[in-house]
């Protein structure tokens, strides 16, 4: 299981997504969940108690639209309900999302 | 592994809860409509039994409660019985219509919509409810024709209903209409998403592949910022990216702040004030106690109350940062600094003219006992009495100088001589009379600089930039910015006999030095810089693993070749600028890499044939 290419993220009110592993090896948290001898590590499954489904359905969209474009130049952006916005900027701070560090930032 | 079951519960509370903000509640709505349809069912059992007498009377206690359309509806067949039904019903949706209108939530949506033209159809959308449900009969809003209602009958132009007929012309418009907006959209595209990437690397927010979802969010939220009412409880770090974004769409108002400002916070950073009124300022103070470091860009009115307000509090500023506060006054910058100076670790003031002057940092050595850095930037009135007062602060660590008075390189020198050992940062823009004293008192003093600026000097030569890097004690910089140190002469541009400026050797002196710690360096427009002295300095065996991003514009003796060779020898390194180096035409540009400002860029003809010129 722990080979396995896919991983199961588990939202808190139980709904269950498969995700490709690479996808989600985006998020520094679940890389870190995923790494050593951790459960997650061991049995593929992530359960997140703090994300909704509605809100994680929205973040394996994001893995997805993120693995599929990893390497493209000028891409759109992906669609974010307004209403959704707030939690989903919650559940990709948790997630460790952050923009990358810009040039600017020399220090 | 998916429950349908779950995911539909989840939409309908969503739903609820969407309905329930806009004071519809999901549980009125059944009840109505649970008596329009009784009361659909009375009115069919009715004109049944009443069929023979051939007069279709509705009885009274059908009529329904809330809506009003269902009662015009029946206007056709029973106008005397209903006119004084109808006027009651009209009466009531007039009233409805009114206590919506001076609904709290209404006026709030009304404020980012605009005209009235807008609260009409937000009326409308809120009064919606009332229509007949599916099954039923209904009269046709334009042509009156009786129909049944489905799940697919359009609304019409006034919020009531239109038959098939009807509804499949208005269709056809809508089609039309929407047709014209796709193609405007269009046209904007592929210019528009290459115009961005463009801005995106002179932002240098640049990268390969999608944006962070944290970016996506935030980019939302702003765009969206009128809808919000509460931020609810974000990290520091994510409240300051919103403010940042705000700002740079100029949306920060009096009413954005309020959701950028948390009780609890100990910053907060306004990029652009340029919408507050005092008031707003000083409600900054009024919400955030705690508040530690105030960071105000385009301040214009903060003004001699906002700091008299501050002094009334029991706020500690540790760090403050004022861009553009023209208005205050010089004896309330002294008073502030009497009263709140001791706390005082960062002060930075851009952008004044007249009243932060030599006096006021002449009150800092007695004021602000712990002040580590001290910022004056484009200021008008500080002249080399104020330089030299800098000298006193023992505490300082980090010092930047951008001045408009010029000041006697000896001021520098003295002020290097007392506090040079412990700076960190140094900068010291536009000195054009700074010379070499400067960079010898430099060598000679500082021991922990990290951070070096000194720019648009006309007296520096190669050999004090030389005299600097060699065997300065100091460890290598992190950040060196050396722009427009250079010769200037307009009538022999090219003849540099004295070598002032930074040139081949400097640069040389200054790579042995620093270049396996520098991340940042700029040498923009030295011009006497050599291409051997490039060639050698980015020579196949060296690599800085440490440089992020070279400034090299208008040095004119990079070529192609230099150009690869920085790329190869600088592997971690994010951008190159190189505004007007001409004999850059055609580079290889590793992938993820950033080369701006090539002349033969898009949109930049260059005159002429390239062979022709040699």
């Amino acid at each position: 299981m722990a080979d396995s290419k896919y991983i199961t993220l588990v939202s808190r009110d139980g709904f269950e997504f498969v995700v490709l592993r690479e996808a989600a090896l985006v998020s520094p948290t679940i890389k870190g969940m995923l790494r050593s001898q951790f459960i997650e590590a061991r049995t593929g499954r992530c359960c997140f108690a703090e994300i909704d489904g509605v809100i994680l359905e929205k973040v394996v969209d994001y893995f997805h639209y993120w693995y599929r474009n990893r390497d493209k130049e000028e891409v759109p952006d992906m669609e974010i309900p307004v209403e959704l916005c707030l939690e989903l900027l919650m559940a990709a701070n948790y997630l460790n999302l952050e923009p990358a560090t810009g040039l600017r930032d020399w220090t | 592994m998916f429950s349908w079951q779950a995911t539909f519960d989840k939409q309908q509370s969503a739903l609820t809860d969407f309905l329930a903000s806009h004071n519809i509640s999901a549980y009125q709505i059944r009840l109505d409509a649970d008596a329009r349809r009784r009361a659909a069912r009375n009115e069919q059992d009715d004109a049944n039994d009443q069929s023979n007498e051939q007069a279709a009377v509705a009885s009274p206690a059908s009529a329904p409660a809330v809506s009003a359309s269902p009662a015009r509806a029946t206007r056709g067949r029973r106008e005397q019985r209903t006119s004084s039904r109808d006027e009651e019903a009209h009466k009531k949706e007039q009233k409805a219509i009114d206590k919506i209108k001076a609904s709290k939530k209404f006026q709030k949506r009304k404020r980012g919509v605009g005209d009235s033209e807008d609260d009409e159809d937000l009326v409308d959308a809120l009064l919606k409810r009332s229509a007949p449900l599916p099954g039923q009969m209904e009269n046709c809003e334009i042509c009156g024709t009786r129909f049944t209602v489905t799940p697919y009958t359009r609304n019409g132009p006034n919020g009531g209903l239109l038959c098939n007929k009807c509804g499949k012309e208005l269709e056809k418009d809508d089609a039309a209409a929407k047709k014209k907006k796709k193609a405007k959209r269009a046209s904007g595209g592929a210019v528009g998403m290459r115009r961005q990437v463009q801005s995106n690397i002179l932002d240098g927010t640049y990268t390969l592949g999608a944006k962070s979802l944290m970016t996506l969010c935030i980019e939302t939220l702003a765009k969206n910022i009128d809808l919000a009412e509460d931020l609810g409880d974000l990290p520091a770090s994510i409240m300051d990216m919103i403010a940042r974004k705000l700002s740079k769409h100029r949306l920060l108002d009096s009413r954005t702040l309020s959701l950028l400002l948390q009780p609890t916070a100990e910053d907060v950073h306004v990029y652009d004030g340029a919408k507050l009124s005092s008031d707003d300022f000083i409600r900054i103070f009024r919400t955030v106690p705690g508040l530690k470091r105030l960071k105000v860009r385009n301040g214009i009115h903060f003004k001699d109350d906002v700091l008299d307000f501050l002094m009334s509090r029991h706020i500690e500023l540790e760090e403050f940062y004022v861009h553009g506060a023209n208005l205050l006054s010089e004896s309330k910058w002294k008073e502030f600094l009497q009263h709140k100076g001791h706390s005082l670790r960062s002060l930075r003031v851009y952008w004044t003219d007249k009243h932060f002057g030599d006096e006021v940092l002449s009150l800092l050595e007695s004021t602000c006992p712990s002040l580590t850095r001290l910022k004056v930037c484009h200021n008008q009135q500080v002249t080399g009495t104020g330089v030299a007062a800098i000298g006193n602060l023992k505490s300082l660590r980090h010092l930047s100088l951008d001045l408009r008075n010029e000041v006697h390189p000896d001021v520098y020198v003295d002020v290097l001589s007392k506090i040079g050992p412990s700076l960190e940062t140094l900068s010291l823009t536009r000195i054009r009379t700074g010379d070499n004293s400067i960079l010898d008192a430099i060598h000679t003093h500082c021991r922990s600089l990290v951070k070096l600026r000194i720019t648009d000097s006309e007296e520096m030569t190669d050999a004090g930039f030389v005299r600097l890097f060699k065997d300065w004690a100091n460890p290598g910089l992190v950040f060196l910015d050396l722009q427009k140190c250079r010769q200037l002469d307009a009538a022999h541009p090219r003849n540099n006999p004295d070598g002032i400026g930074l040139c081949s050797n400097g640069f040389r002196a200054l790579i042995a030095h620093s270049g396996k710690t520098l991340k940042f360096l700029n040498v923009h427009g030295c011009r006497h810089i050599q291409a051997a002295a490039f060639e050698e300095v980015f020579g196949p065996e060296k690599v800085y693993d440490a440089m992020r991003k070279l400034e090299i514009s208008f040095c004119e003796e990079v070529t192609d070749f230099v150009a690869g060779s920085i790329f190869r020898s600088c592997p971690n390194l994010r951008e190159l600028n190189v505004f007007g180096c001409m004999k850059v035409k055609d580079v290889r540009v590793p992938r993820g890499k950033i080369l701006v400002g090539v002349p033969n860029a898009k949109g930049m003809v260059i005159e002429g044939d390239d062979e022709d010129d040699e």
